[in-house]
């Protein structure tokens, strides 16, 4: 099942980056993509049959080759850069959220926020994510990951 | 026929994604309007000709389907064309939307897919297109 929503959790952001961002991912992370410094993060948190949240971090300028692709803006103000890498945060995770198993997937996404850099660096460290995907693409590297309060496979039919 | 547009979703980016889609669709376009949510949808509807309305599910303060489900209430927008673009997944939301006179798009999205479900709900002739 973890593995399952993994895939979809990849399927649905390399959807998103290429349909909406018109990023397209390319093959393995180098050694030194590997290594990129956090440069903005966005989390979404949702509530209903579970609750969790997912959160997407970005390194290597793709914070703001995504609000330049989205807004065909070569140079993307500062809260632009974060309202679009929200947006991608809350379409991914609305595609990811019903496949967390149960049959009438009852659930409400809220609005997604960015986060400090800083904090993420803190708190996500704590916290161990049920699924997560690192793609790679010319303008940087996207790591998504699914956090879910108390999920369990046994609880689902 | 230039086609009156009204473009409802909590999120600038989103608006400005679709309103850009728009432009480079090569659809007969007149005038785009925008709001925020449900609430100010209604409003734009009120004051303005709309022929086409783009709407979100999950917005603040009026969501999409509490403003559609008004705006079908009253007769005169009983047959505008409405597009919801919504990342919603659950079917019974989308069932929901889609009794209430509403196509549904499915974000993410391309724009060869907004532009031809915007031509089979308007009747917008693939010759105006070219």
């Amino acid at each position: 099942m973890k593995k399952q929503i993994e895939n979809i959790l990849r399927e649905s952001t390399i959807k998103t980056f290429e349909d909406i961002c018109f990023i397209y991912q390319v093959p393995e992370l180098k050694d030194d993509q590997k290594k990129l410094t956090l440069e903005a993060a966005a989390e979404v948190k949702f509530r209903g049959n579970y609750t969790g949240k997912l959160m997407i971090e970005t390194r290597g300028g793709l914070f703001s080759a995504i609000a330049a692709n989205m807004l065909s803006n070569e140079v993307p103000s500062i809260q632009q850069k974060k309202d679009a890498l929200g947006e991608v945060a809350n379409i991914i995770c609305g595609n990811v959220v019903p496949s967390l198993g149960r049959s009438e997937p009852e659930y409400k996404i809220e609005s997604p926020t960015c986060l400090n850099t800083d904090d993420v660096l803190k708190e996500y460290k704590k916290l161990k994510p049920l699924a997560e995907v690192s793609l790679n693409f010319n303008q940087g590297r996207a790591d998504i990951k699914l956090f879910v309060n108390n999920y369990s496979v046994t609880k689902e039919k | 026929m230039a086609l009156n547009t009204l473009v409802v979703d909590d999120s600038s980016v989103m608006r400005s994604i679709i309103i850009k889609t728009l432009k480079l669709s090569g659809l007969p376009l007149g005038e785009i309007w925008e709001a925020k949510n449900g609430e100010e949808g209604l409003r734009v509807l009120q004051d303005k000709w709309i022929d086409l309305a783009l709407v979100d599910i999950h917005m603040p303060v009026m969501d999409g389907e509490e403003m559609l489900t008004r705006l079908r209430e009253n007769n005169q927008y009983e047959n505008l064309p409405v597009i919801v673009v919504s990342s919603e997944s659950e079917p019974s939301k989308i069932e929901k939307m889609l009794k209430l006179g509403a196509t549904f798009i499915h974000k993410p999205f391309t724009p060869e897919i907004l532009k031809d479900v915007i031509i089979a709900v308007t009747g917008v002739s693939n010759e105006e297109t070219d």
